[in-house]
Formats: structure tokens, C-alpha cells, sequence
């Protein structure tokens, strides 16, 4: 990560309390941009829309179909997002600009193709009594977000953090200005609002991408081609995302916790708001993730590698490798301790939080373990990103598989056991899985230098 | 050509780079072996670098070669596939130890015993199987350690990757030793890779082992690696020392002396060409009990005829023969030549030999000969026949910088020409005699330092202008050979050699 690595480095370099507050605001809303804007500009339309949208529930009737989409979409492209960028990344690094381009458009094609069928069925097996515009919105936001998760993930890969922050806020500024504009017609109208500023973000995205990678070719599949995406990567991508969504699907299905909300769509209102809100609160766990990482950690693991390539002593290797490891530690450590407080301030202040937002009291226990929970999602996107650098793709399926059989089990039990223990189960899963990933993390930096030359 | 297969031969023959495949000198004289004796049975071991360095079979396979397989050290070899496993830390104290050996052999007699104790080891399944060097904790922390302890190198890569590539060849030895056809007794004509295929091949069947050297394997091989250009050095203009040799090319150069002294530990017979051969084997661990020389031997009656064929005094006429190459020293011959002409104005210098390997040095030679106003008495006859050249000529001169034992000086004193040559390689052990019966015999010309025209010079004139010095040496020549370098007897010599080895019994 070059450029971002570079700028934070930048800021930090000025070595005032001001450039460290920059540093860390600019990591903040690069990292935390995307999904702080999808959320407040959903809840935000919401808002907008009380007392002209009527009956009320019509606005939740959109924020859930909002979210299915969000949740399944995210799922689906789970399969291709991270292996389809590390094809990319080999590429460039090969050289291979060139391909980037075709290559792209293919995998968009592909993603199109997949996610247009998969919600046409949906739109015929799930909502057939629905209403047409309806049904037909639903498919198109489902193809649009599709698209934009593949293309987020493939532009942040490349390294376009800034981009992609001003792109969203462009698009969900069209959001909530279209479902403003169209409020009149109902949920139709706040869904066609989203659908089209998710449109524009699309086209945005795509256009970025015209224009970084320019190409002679216009669409290429050699991703398809057998052994150019690494299956590992599928599985991690598609698992992860599972994980994360595993608690709330449970909770949407389970009787005493969910009600029906539009055609067979259920959601649970006391489980969702909680950890959305709760999700705005990691965005300074987000930043200091960035900054260590990009910065300190990106900085000691190119010096390893480049002491094993080119020829340094074992000493330095092992001395870059300490500092790695000092790196990573220092890191975790920053993003906990920066939660513990963004914890303790959700703590003394949510009831009044809660207060403004209009939301009853009684969401607060629940509140406060989804914010320690989503704190531990911070840590565990660390080590997973560690675990990607130094390239133990079979580490991350395991850790992805442990989060997902975690999430299912515990939430299970959680819901068996009643309403004070919600949210916990979601949280143990990833402390479970944080605590077994730090585990991994430590042995296999004790053996990077032994596998990095024994094993390769 | 397909290649034969047996099940059982008498002797096996261990071949690095050179018989079937490739010509040359150590080739000619595998082929003689084989077809001197054919009484037994050969089965050959090919060990190469790698297919593509090799096109056909050079030679005609003799009928009693019954078997003949072919390996090659650098050829892509299916890895075992990559785990990590465990070690065994006794057998790394083993490992330990036989470096030990290797290293400082005199403190560390046990050393055959701990070689011993490895070999079988090496297999698949044995606790020191290639996966155990590729993949093992042990093995990567023992590798640390030697790298801590002894390396001026500062590149940690270029020293795993050179021990790696080092030792790959060990196993797949050993494979080649584990599936080797059952003979009689192993035979292997150089140290080196074949060298330490003997040695474990005796290891696994007791069966004696005979190694012949043509030259001295680890001495051909510190040359090359001198010169090698694919062996880093890492060191900083600060941290070199110019008389230090970089710490790869030490490393390189000590595998082979390693692999060198295991199977001079191993052979129950080491068998030098000549004298100085033997003594340089000695030097580098050969035990000198077993060593031996038994030098090339010619067919004397082929050139006996010859003497007759020669005026009474004998023509004023030098030469040369042997390829036009640097090694050779031609120009030092040349300017020789001058001081020659000078004082005998009718000699003539030829110089008898292919001057294709280096065109450009022979282009040097000949403009040499013409700026010192030789053109007339320098003749450049290419390659002749030594049948029909030797009867025409009073001198054998080789001014070359380094020798073997070169068979024109045998083949020169068979047909009753003395010679005049450098002191190198046997070429003093040819012309004054080894032992005392030998040197009874007298001098069969005159040995000259490397690269002294003048004193070459002088003793050509001595041997042309004095004609009792010139029969003197003829038939020191015709007695010598005579009695120490016929054909018959290299055979009889590894007659009694295979006979000993054949009737080896448990």
C-alpha cells in the first residue's frame, strides 16, 4: 500500500500533535468512510422521511430491504472479491498493467451475469407477491451493490482509499437526495433513491477505473483460467463475510426475536440498530489499524523481504523480523486501548446518545457488547491483514471458518438463553477467534524466517 | 542407443562427465580398460550434469558392457513435496560430527565410523532423508548456526541457497547407490560426485572400491571454481580482502576436498598415473599404503620399427606436438627456437597439432615466428600421424605449463626420440626415472623450468650438437618405456587389481 503508507507517513513527519491528528483523521475516514456513509446515509433517509412517509413502517420496510441486499450481496461477492484482487496484485506486480483493465470488465461481466440471475430467482422464489416495481428495484440495487462491493474491494486493493471515499460520499449524497425528492411515492421512492445513487457510485467507480488503468483490450477472463485466483482466497472472502453476518441472519429467522417486515423479509429491530450504531464507533480503531499497519508494520516487513531477497546478514533479518513482530504488537495494542476508550465513551454516553437518535433505553446492554464486539472485529481485521501480508492465506480460511462456526453456536446459545445474553454471542465468537488468531500470529512469526526459506 | 540392462556384472564402473558420452583422454582409457579385459563384465554408472549437456554416446558400447545407467546431477528432480517435519536431534549430532571430520579430519578419527552410521540414513525413510535436509527445524537451525559460526559472507540467501544446492546432489547419490545393480567390485575413475558414489556404494555392499585419478579431481575443481562466475561474493569494498577468496568459492572448494578424502577413505585401492599424482593424493588424505601409480602404457611395437628408420646422426629438427593452445606455452618453443637457429643455422622447429580450439592464439604464434625471422625454420603442420612424423624428427619438445603424463613424450622415446620438456606434471618422472632401477637407466633428454626459451634452448643444442648424448638419451627413452609404460603392463597391473577385488569374499 505505497501511496496511502506514503502520505500518512507524510503527515506523521511533521511531527506536531496537529500532523498526528491529521494523520490519524485521514486514516480514519479512508478506513471507516465507505461503510460510516452507507450507514448514516440509511439511517439518515429514514430520518428524513418520518412524517412524510406514512405508515412508518414503510421506512423500516426500506431500511430492510436494504439491508437484505447489503447482507446478500456481500455474501455472494464474498467468493471473488479477495481472490480476484490478488490476481490483480500479482499482475501489477508482474508488470502486467495492461491486463488490469480487461480483466476487470470481465469479472464485472461475470459478477453482472451471477448476482442479475441469482436475483431474478430470488425475485420469483422469495417476493412473488410483491409489487412489480418493487421486485424490480430490489434486482437492480442487488446487480448495482454486487458490482460496488467487487469494486470497492479491487479499487482499495489498488490502493485508491481517497478515491473511493469521495466517491461514496458522491453517491449516497445522490441517496439521500433522490429518496428525498421522491419520498412522496413511498417505499418505491425511497428504494429508486437508493438505487440510484448506488448507480452513480457504480459509474463513478468504473469510470476510476477507466481512467488508472487504461488498456488496449477491453474484456479478458484469464482470472477464470485454472490456478489464477488462489481457492484459499475464495473461501476466506466468502466465510468472512458469513461470519459477519451469521449472528444477525440467526436473529432475523429466530421467532421470539424477529418479525415479519415486507413480504417473506424478516428482521429484528432490538438486534440491528444496536450493532450499526455500534459499528460508528470503531472508526478510531479503523484509523489507528491503518496508520500502524501502512506505516510502521508495512515498513519493517519490506525491509525483511528485502533482506532475504537481497542478500542481508541473518542478523539484520532477524532484527527486521523482531521489528515486525514489535510492529504488529504495538499495533494491536494501539487498536484495543483506542477502543477501551471509545468503549468507555459509548459507556457514559449512549443512553443520551440514544436519547437524540430517539431510540428506547432499553437497546443499551445490547449496545454495549456490540461495541466491544465491534472493537474486536477491528483486531481480528488486523491480524487477518497481517496474515495477508506475510501471505498464510490456509491461517486466514482457518481463522474465517473459526469466526463462522463460533458466530452460528454461540449466537445459538445466546438466543437459547434470552434477551440479556444477546449480542454476546456475536462478541465471544470474535474474541474467541481474535484470541486464537494472536495465538497463530505469534508461532508463525517465530517461524517466518524457517518457513520463508525451508518451506517456499 | 538404447542402453543395456543387467542383472549382475562383475565390476562397476563409476564415470563423472566422460565415457560414453564424452571424448577425451580418461575416455580413451576407459574404453581400453573395458576392452582390455573381457574376461568381466562392466556395468557403468553415467553421472552428468544435466541431458541437454550431452548429445550421443561417443564411443561404440564394447560387448562387455552389460549395463549402463544414466544420471544427472542438475536435472529438475521432482522436490518431495514441501512440509514441515522433524528432525532427529541425535542424528543432527551426527551430522554435526562428520563436518567435524570433514573439517579438521586429523582431530576426528572416528570419522568413517559416523559415515558409517549416516549413509543409511539417507534414504526416503531414514532420519537424515532428503526431506530432513529440505524441510526439517533441525536442519534450518543447524544451518543458522554453521552461517553464525563460520561465514565472512554477509548474505544470508546466497549461503542457504549454496548449501542447498551443494548437498542436493548427496541424495540422489545415495538413490542412485540404493538401486545400483549387485557387482563384484566398484571401480570409479575420479573422485568428486562418482568419487563419493564409490564411497557409499561401499558403505551399503562392503564390496572393495578401486579409484583411478587421471589428474586430481579437487585440484581441476578448485581451477574451475576459481574462475566461476556464478559464485557470489557479497562482501563490501571494505570487507574484502583480495587475498581472501570469497567465502562461496572456500565453500564450494571444501565440499569436493570433503567428497575427495570420503572416498580416498572408502577405495581399498588409489591408483595414480605417476609420482606426483601420488604424493599430491597423499597430501589430501589418501592413506599412502594403498596408494599406487600405474601410468598409461603405449604400444611399444608399433614404434619400435621406427628407430631403424632414422639416419645415424639425427636430423636437426625440433617438435612439438600438441594442440596450438596456450597451456601448450608454444610461444615460449618459438623464441627457443631463435636462440637455436642462431647457433645451428639448418634447424627447424616444427610444431605438429590442431590449431583450431583457439585461432586466435595460433594467429599469435605464427606472427611470433615471423617478427623473430623464423618464417623459414617454424613449420606448422597441423595434426600427423605419429607413425610417420617421429622418424623424421631428433627432438621432442614440450614447453607446456601443464602436463599429465603426456603420452607423445612415451610415444617419442618408443621410436628412440629423446625429449626436451618443462618440469611439469610426470614429465620429470619420463625423462630422469622414479626409483633407482629406473633412473640406472639414465636421462632420456632434459627437463627445463616453465616458460625459460633460454635454458629450453641450450638443451636442445646440447642434446642435437652432441651425438653421444643424444644415444644416450634414445636409449634411455627405448629402455624406460620399455620397461615401465607398455600396454601390457597397465593391464597386468589392474589384472592383479580386479583379480584381488573380483575374489573378494565376506
Amino acid at each position: 500500500m505505497a501511496g496511502i503508507g506514503f502520505e500518512l507517513r507524510k503527515l506523521l513527519q511533521k511531527q506536531s500533535y496537529f500532523g498526528l491528528l491529521q494523520a490519524y483523521a485521514y486514516a480514519g475516514i479512508i478506513s471507516s468512510g465507505p461503510w460510516v456513509l452507507s450507514i448514516v446515509g440509511i439511517l439518515f433517509v429514514g430520518f428524513l422521511s418520518l412524517g412524510v412517509v406514512f405508515p412508518h413502517a414503510l421506512i423500516v420496510q426500506f431500511q430492510v430491504s436494504v439491508t437484505y441486499l447489503i447482507l446478500s450481496s456481500l455474501i455472494l461477492t464474498g467468493f471473488i472479491q479477495l481472490g480476484f484482487t490478488r490476481f490483480i496484485a500479482d499482475g501489477l506486480f508482474k508488470k502486467q498493467d495492461e491486463q488490469v483493465l480487461p480483466n476487470f470488465n470481465g469479472m464485472l461481466l461475470i459478477v453482472t451475469g451471477i448476482s442479475g440471475t441469482f436475483g431474478t430467482l430470488a425475485m420469483f422464489l422469495f417476493l412473488p407477491g410483491m409489487s412489480v416495481p418493487y421486485r424490480l428495484l430490489m434486482l437492480s440495487g442487488f446487480v448495482i451493490l454486487c458490482a460496488i462491493w467487487v469494486t470497492t474491494i479491487f479499487l482499495s486493493g489498488m490502493k485508491q482509499y481517497k478515491e473511493i471515499v469521495v466517491l461514496f460520499a458522491a453517491g449516497y449524497t445522490v441517496t439521500v437526495l433522490g429518496a428525498l425528492l421522491m419520498r412522496k411515492l413511498g417505499m418505491e421512492g425511497l428504494l429508486l433513491g437508493f438505487v440510484i445513487g448506488h448507480f452513480v457510485l457504480l459509474t463513478g467507480m468504473v469510470a476510476l477505473t477507466l481512467r488508472t488503468f487504461p488498456s488496449e483490450e477491453f474484456v479478458a477472463f484469464d482470472f477464470l483460467r485454472p490456478g489464477a485466483m488462489y481457492p484459499s482466497l475464495i473461501w476466506a472472502g466468502f466465510l468472512y463475510n458469513l461470519g459477519v453476518w451469521a449472528d444477525k441472519l440467526m436473529f432475523w429467522f429466530y421467532p421470539d426475536t424477529s418479525q415479519l417486515i415486507i413480504g417473506p423479509l424478516r428482521a429484528s429491530l432490538i438486534y440491528d440498530l444496536p450493532i450499526f450504531l455500534a459499528y460508528l464507533a470503531i472508526i478510531p480503531g479503523m484509523a489507528v489499524f491503518l496508520v500502524r499497519i501502512e506505516t510502521d508494520f508495512v515498513e519493517y516487513y519490506q525491509k525483511f523481504y528485502d533482506a532475504v531477497r537481497e542478500g542481508g546478514s541473518l542478523e539484520h533479518i532477524e532484527n527486521m523480523r523482531d521489528n515486525m513482530l514489535f510492529t504488529i504488537r504495538q499495533g494491536l495494542s494501539e487498536i484495543v486501548k483506542i477502543q477501551a476508550i471509545a468503549v468507555l465513551v459509548v459507556f457514559v454516553l449512549g443512553g443520551t446518545l440514544l436519547g437524540w437518535l430517539g431510540i428506547s433505553r432499553l437497546y443499551l446492554p445490547l449496545l454495549y457488547v456490540d461495541v466491544v464486539a465491534a472493537g474486536l472485529q477491528v483486531v481480528l481485521l488486523g491480524i487477518l491483514n497481517v496474515f495477508f501480508y506475510l501471505d498464510k492465506r490456509p491461517v486466514v480460511v482457518f481463522l474465517c471458518l473459526l469466526f463462522l462456526g463460533a458466530n452460528i453456536a454461540f449466537t445459538s446459545l445466546s438466543l437459547h438463553l434470552g434477551a440479556p445474553y444477546y449480542g454476546y454471542g456475536f462478541a465471544i465468537s470474535l474474541l474467541i477467534t481474535v484470541l486464537a488468531g494472536m495465538q497463530l500470529l505469534s508461532r508463525k512469526l517465530d517461524l517466518l524466517e524457517y518457513e520463508t526459506f525451508m518451506l517456499q | 542407443m538404447k542402453q543395456p540392462r543387467a542383472e549382475r556384472a562383475d565390476i562397476g564402473l563409476l564415470l563423472e562427465g566422460t565415457f560414453p558420452y564424452v571424448s577425451g583422454g580418461v575416455s580413451s582409457w576407459v574404453n581400453q580398460i573395458i576392452r582390455g579385459f573381457p574376461q568381466f563384465s562392466f556395468a557403468l554408472v553415467f553421472i552428468g550434469s544435466q541431458p541437454e549437456d550431452y548429445g550421443e554416446m561417443k564411443y561404440a558400447l564394447p560387448d562387455n558392457v552389460v549395463h549402463l545407467e544414466t544420471h544427472y546431477l542438475y536435472n529438475q528432480h521432482a522436490a518431495p513435496q514441501i512440509r514441515p517435519v522433524h528432525g532427529n536431534p541425535a542424528t543432527f549430532g551426527e551430522i554435526k560430527r562428520l563436518h567435524e571430520y570433514f573439517r579438521f579430519s586429523d582431530l576426528h578419527p572416528d570419522g568413517t565410523e559416523t559415515f558409517r552410521k549416516i549413509v543409511p540414513e539417507l534414504s526416503a525413510h531414514g532420519v537424515a532423508g532428503l526431506e530432513t535436509f529440505l524441510y526439517s527445524h533441525e536442519s534450518w537451525e543447524y544451518i543458522k548456526e554453521n552461517y553464525r559460526k563460520y561465514c565472512t559472507d554477509p548474505s544470508f540467501v546466497d549461503y542457504f541457497w549454496t548449501v542447498r544446492s551443494m548437498h542436493a546432489p548427496i541424495w540422489m547419490l545415495a538413490e542412485i547407490a540404493g538401486n545400483f545393480i549387485p557387482v563384484r567390485a566398484y571401480h570409479t575413475v575420479s573422485t568428486g560426485y562418482a568419487g563419493l558414489l564409490g564411497a557409499l556404494l561401499k558403505e551399503k555392499t562392503g564390496r572393495p572400491l578401486i579409484l583411478s585419478e587421471h589428474g586430481i579431481y579437487t585440484k581441476e575443481r578448485k581451477i574451475d571454481l576459481f574462475q566461476a562466475q556464478w559464485i557470489k561474493d557479497n562482501r563490501n569494498v571494505f570487507q574484502r580482502d583480495p587475498t581472501e577468496i570469497s567465502y562461496f568459492r572456500q565453500l564450494w572448494i571444501r565440499f569436493f576436498q570433503a567428497i575427495g578424502k570420503r572416498c580416498y577413505d572408502s577405495a581399498d585401492h588409489i591408483v595414480a598415473l605417476y609420482e606426483a599424482n601420488r604424493l599430491r593424493q597423499i597430501e589430501d588424505g589418501a592413506p599412502p599404503q594403498i596408494t599406487r601409480n600405474i601410468p598409461n602404457g603405449i604400444n611399444v611395437p608399433r614404434f619400435s620399427p621406427l628407430r631403424a628408420q632414422r639416419p645415424v646422426l639425427p636430423p636437426p629438427i625440433l617438435c612439438l606436438i600438441g594442440r596450438v593452445v596456450p597451456i601448450k606455452d608454444v610461444k615460449t618453443y618459438i623464441r627457443a627456437m631463435r636462440t637455436v637457429v642462431n647457433r645451428l643455422p639448418g634447424a627447424q622447429g616444427w610444431i605438429a597439432g590442431p590449431e583450431d580450439e583457439d585461432p586466435g592464439y595460433a594467429e599469435e604464434c605464427r606472427e611470433l615466428a615471423e617478427g623473430l625471422g623464423l618464417s623459414e625454420n617454424i613449420k606448422f603442420l597441423g595434426f600427423q600421424q605419429m607413425t610417420e612424423l617421429l622418424p623424421r624428427i631428433g627432438l621432442v619438445v614440450l614447453s607446456s605449463i601443464s602436463e599429465g603424463l603426456p603420452l607423445v613424450l612415451l610415444e617419442g622415446f618408443a621410436a628412440g626420440v629423446p625429449a626436451v620438456s618443462t618440469d611439469v606434471g610426470s614429465c620429470r618422472q619420463l625423462i630422469y626415472g622414479l626409483d633407482q632401477e629406473d633412473q640406472s637407466f639414465g636421462a632420456a633428454g632434459r627437463v627445463v623450468g616453465i616458460a625459460d626459451p633460454q635454458a629450453l634452448a641450450e638443451a636442445a643444442l646440447e642434446l642435437l650438437t652432441e651425438g653421444a648424448s643424444w644415444r644416450a638419451a634414445s636409449e634411455a627413452g627405448v629402455r624406460r618405456v620399455e620397461a615401465y609404460y607398455t600396454q601390457e603392463q597397465m593391464f597386468a597391473s589392474y589384472k592383479s587389481i580386479y583379480d584381488e577385488a573380483t575374489t573378494w569374499r565376506e
